[in-house]
């Protein structure tokens, strides 16, 4: 096996969307499109395309990027969720990504055969998701509850059993969007703990992350991804430092922008959402309860 | 413990060190690959699709006070409805007309329960789909096989009215699970299918609904074929897979006579067929489901 010293092998990587097919698809809508319209390039939108690096075993590799650089994108492709449209994901252990926080349960059953269920999606053995079964629920610390359907729970004991089952068996490689942090002071405490272990566990780490002064307390190697590709690469404080400098252009650049409207007299833009350059059709994350919104995220500029 | 290792690749090479056989040659067409691979799915999985069935049937009739007991309810409800619409409404005088509508009824019903349950099942788990990798073949097999053990226990209300009716028993019940087997395979193949398209196009669901309400009227379930011999609806019926399963429920259950095996074995090819056509289906567009769910 010739790449058999990496964790992670991505060559060449293209991941691109049908911007015609969603979840709103129709047959009406889809045949008006195909009668009306046939040059079928201009449908697709590549969220990743020719992004390639290892990652060897041992090692931990941060993704920085503004909101819709793909970074996402590339952990469900290196999970395996995504299939690759161009080039190639090679895997080299088992990978687990912290994406599974409580979502995907179902509701009419009880938490303990939820446990079941997600460990069989998971495709756990049966053996041993039985002997992990009384860690998870103690460590959930949901009480009786866990054996009441999950309609009942709140969102933070379903957070907890989430983060309980994802959690569970320590992965090969592990996948990180953020470094998380749910529910109460207490229970914020022990995941950090558990991600801590999981971390010095896994013999390779990917972190997805905007807060740009902890990752270097992480990872020693860095990319910057950019609407889909990679930017910059290389050790982590000076793709921060590459990232920052970028950011700070791009205020600029805004600045002078605005003054320049200023001067000609045109109206001032309401708000400013996005930076110029950006795609249209950015992919919105959710809100990362208990990290930092630093100056990484360049959306929340001022 | 050896390393999983996966490879995925966007564009496939398949490079072959020694020359190929016919086995071989055969073993690579990548429809022959997708269908192994998605047998194969069904058979790793096997503890998912139990947990999956499981939570199926306790989905169905949660919070109910009778619980199970619908399962029983349920057919005899949609029965006498029939056998009042038939008897009262239409002036049919079918003797033991109960169970000449159950017959045919029940099995119906767990087509119709099973193809719509299963139609959704991918769609219904959009939120899983985006986060953990696992073949999503194995959530219309359950919504399918959840639908079987619902009408195992119909059967059991098929017994009780064997009670009223003693002299229709005969040994040609025995016959009832082959016919069952045919009407699987021919359910899984159709929900299998629109399982995966109705990923991408919500339509087939809501049109679905419509088209089995079409298909029962069109099937001899609350009429037999010979009512309808020598009309234009006779080659209808003659192309209709349930004419074949219907007709044959209703000889081994109501008439106390051999089901129609040559019905039978041409549906089963049919639906054989079939089943490896919407495997194929499946497997080449699973991969599509993760971007658009």
């Amino acid at each position: 096996m010739p790449h058999a010293t990496y964790a992670i092998d991505v060559e060449e990587l293209g991941i691109r969307y049908n911007l015609h097919l969603t979840r709103r698809t129709t047959i009406k809508g889809s045949l008006a499109e195909w009668v009306g319209r046939r040059q079928r390039d201009e449908h697709f939108f590549w969220a990743l395309r020719h992004i390639s690096f290892r990652i060897a075993h041992g090692e931990s590799i941060g993704v920085l990027g503004p909101n819709g650089a793909g970074k996402s994108t590339l952990l469900l492709a290196l999970a395996g969720i995504l299939a690759p449209d161009e080039g190639s994901v090679r895997i080299h252990g088992r990978v687990s990504s912290l994406l599974t926080l409580g979502a995907g349960f179902e509701m009419e059953v009880s938490g303990r055969e939820n446990i079941a269920l997600l460990g069989a999606f998971m495709g756990i053995r049966h053996r041993v998701m039985q002997e992990l079964t009384p860690s998870i629920i103690e460590f959930a610390d949901i009480g009786p509850f866990i054996d009441a359907p999950v309609r009942t729970y709140s969102s933070g004991m379903r957070a907890r059993l989430g983060f309980s089952i994802a959690t569970a068996i320590a992965p090969d490689i592990l996948l990180l969007d953020e470094v998380l942090g749910t529910g109460d002071e207490e229970f914020r405490a022990r995941s950090q703990a558990r991600i801590h272990d999981l971390v010095e566990r896994a013999r390779a780490i990917v972190l997805v992350t905007h807060d740009l002064n902890s990752v270097a307390e992480y990872c020693s190697r860095s990319l910057l991804m950019e609407k889909g590709r990679v930017l910059f690469e290389g050790p982590t404080p000076e793709t921060v430092e590459f990232y920052k400098d970028r950011i700070r252009k791009r205020k600029a650049q805004i600045a002078e922008q605005e003054a320049a409207r200023a001067a000609a007299g045109l109206p001032q833009p309401v708000a400013l959402d996005e930076l110029p350059g950006e795609p249209a059709s950015r992919q919105v994350e959710p809100p990362q309860p208990g990290t930092l919104e630093s100056l990484a995220s360049p959306g929340q500029s001022g | 413990m050896t390393t999983p290792v996966r490879v995925v690749r966007g564009a496939r090479t398949d490079a072959g060190a020694r020359p190929p056989g016919f086995r071989d040659l055969f073993l690579q067409l990548e429809y022959v690959r997708l269908v192994r691979r998605g047998v194969q799915d069904l058979r790793t999985r096997g503890r998912l699709l139990q947990y999956l069935v499981g939570t199926d049937l306790k989905r169905t009739h949660a919070d109910t006070v009778m619980g199970q007991v619908w399962w029983l309810i349920d057919p005899f409800f949609s029965m006498a409805i029939y056998a009042i619409l038939v008897t009262v409404v239409f002036q049919r005088s079918i003797p033991d007309a109960p169970l000449f509508l159950f017959a045919a009824i029940l099995p119906w019903q767990w087509f119709q329960t099973s193809l719509i349950d299963a139609t959704t099942s991918v769609t219904a788990r959009g939120n899983l789909i985006r986060q953990i990798q696992f073949p999503k073949l194995v959530l219309p097999a359950a919504s399918t096989i959840a639908g079987t053990i619902t009408f195992g226990f119909g059967l059991l209300s098929l017994a009780v009215l064997y009670l009223v009716y003693p002299s229709r028993l005969s040994p040609w019940l025995l016959a009832l699970p082959v016919i069952a087997v045919v009407q699987y395979v021919f359910t899984l193949a159709l929900a299998v299918l629109f399982s995966g398209i109705n990923a991408f196009y919500r339509d087939v669901q809501n049109l679905l609904r419509h088209v089995v309400r079409i298909w029962f009227y069109a099937s001899p379930a609350i009429y037999s074929v010979a009512a309808l011999k020598g009309s234009v609806f006779g080659i209808a019926l003659a192309l209709n897979p349930f004419t074949y399963l219907l007709t044959s429920y209703r000889n081994v259950a109501y008439y106390g006579q051999a089901p129609d095996w040559v019905g039978l074995a041409s549906v089963l090819l049919i639906s054989v067929v079939l089943l490896g056509f919407s495997i194929w289906v499946f497997k080449r567009i699973e991969t599509g489901f993760a971007k658009i769910l």
